[in-house]
């Protein structure tokens, strides 16, 4: 009896101790800060040493430099959120393979943004993270169609859904993959939430991490938007619903505001309100470091979360946070030096 | 053919080591998956999980003793 209640449950005291190991050995602020000084071939060396050796090893023969850096970063995450998942059982599972689908979302975009602008089959792979449902034979598959709307019939398929007549619709008139994207996003919260009930402490705890993520997303949504002039109504169309402190109400106040600075006030009530407190200054604060702040509240939480509630999702999910932002500064530093950025501006673009 | 007093003495005794059995068991079934968990990450944790997983064992010591006092009293 205890076995089956502890199955159904899931096994968080294995996971949780399997990904804080993992943790215990993903890179520190001065491992970066070392990164900014080599070249590309020391990077590669530097990151063989530290998790990534398996992935480096099987791509070096056929891709070098920064094309095999890129391969093996997402290659290498792909498969510890796989073994993670694997690892996994009962409701812990059930969460985790629910939160992983946002790959196969992920995925589908990239696709169809690399089969719009014309890029290669090979760079497409490149940006893939089989991580989802979708493995990798499934992506080729999706890869090798011809036409946008084939992959999209394809990837209905393979997922059992459908993307509505309209939204097919928009994109065909216009050619623009925003609308797609943007129902994507939703259809992955909403299906994320529905799919966990709150019946239980670790699912309550789970919907509250999703709907802060949607809290974060929603802000980055309005105030990119609000800084590109975009009136109010059009704002809330790419609003994804259920955010935990950007209700509704909320939203469409923030939309509506004159300016970001009348923004401010309304965002002044919310925890994350001193990360981006500085770079909601109209004159001095830039959009990038809107999105940093936006992350380091995400990270700190899922920090301070994963503390709180150690035999729960949230560890896991703060590791999976952990190592997408690691694999994210390896890429940023690669590209940054292979472009010939100059490295404080590179440092800037790093979240540690 | 022992009394009634003796005979709920050895039950007690019994419960003692048996209770505390289940609550070390049950201790240790989080314990020792915790542990394989960061060991299969890092061998090199082996040591501390292993003090970490015979930890929640004291617990049946003490309700080793416990019995043993049981006993003691009975004799």
């Amino acid at each position: 009896m205890l076995g089956r209640k502890g199955g159904k449950k899931g096994n968080y005291a294995y996971a949780v101790a399997k990904v804080k190991a993992k943790k215990a050995s993903l890179l520190k602020g001065d491992d970066y800060a070392k990164m900014l000084m080599m070249s590309l071939p020391e990077i590669s060396r530097f990151i063989s040493e530290s998790g990534y050796q398996k992935e480096m090893a099987e791509l070096a023969g056929r891709i070098e430099g920064i094309d095999l850096i890129e391969h093996a970063t997402y290659r290498n995450m792909a498969g510890i959120f796989s073994g993670i998942l694997h690892s996994t059982q009962g409701e812990l599972r059930e969460m985790m393979s629910a939160y992983l689908t946002k790959w196969d979302m992920w995925n589908l975009k990239v696709i169809l943004r690399g089969k719009t602008y014309g890029v290669d089959t090979e760079s497409i792979k490149e940006d893939l993270v089989p991580a989802g449902r979708l493995d990798t034979s499934m992506l080729d598959k999706l890869l090798s169609m011809e036409t946008n709307k084939d992959i999209i019939a394809e990837f209905e398929r393979m997922k059992h859904l459908e993307i509505p007549p309209e939204v097919i619709n928009a994109y065909n008139a216009d050619g623009h993959l925003r609308d797609i994207e943007d129902y994507l996003d939703k259809l992955y919260y909403r299906r994320l939430l529905a799919t966990t009930d709150p019946s239980s402490r670790p699912k309550r705890l789970f919907q509250d991490f999703v709907r802060r993520e949607i809290d974060t997303i929603n802000l980055e949504t309005i105030l990119v938007l609000k800084r590109e002039g975009i009136r109010g109504d059009d704002v809330m169309k790419f609003i994804i619903p259920d955010g935990k402190q950007i209700d509704k109400k909320l939203a469409t106040q923030l939309a509506n505001a004159d300016c970001i600075a009348a923004a401010a006030n309304d965002l002044a009530q919310l925890d994350f309100y001193e990360d981006i407190k500085e770079a909601l200054d109209a004159e001095t604060g830039s959009l990038k470091d809107l999105v940093a702040g936006m992350k380091r509240y995400h990270i700190r939480q899922a920090n301070k979360l994963a503390s709180l509630y150690p035999l729960s999702v949230i560890p896991i999910l703060d590791f999976m946070i952990h190592k997408q932002i690691e694999v994210e500064n390896i890429r940023t530093i690669a590209r940054g030096l292979e472009s010939g950025i100059d490295k404080e501006t590179i440092k800037g673009l790093l979240v540690i | 053919m022992v009394d009634e007093g003796t005979g709920l003495l050895a039950i007690g005794a019994g419960l003692a080591v048996g209770l505390a059995g289940i609550g070390a068991g049950l201790g240790e079934k989080d314990v020792g998956a915790a542990a394989v968990g960061a060991i299969t990450e890092d061998m090199s944790l082996f040591g501390k999980c292993i003090v970490l997983i015979v930890l929640p064992e004291t617990i049946v010591i003490f309700g080793l003793v416990i019995a043993f006092m049981i006993l003691f009293t009975m004799s």
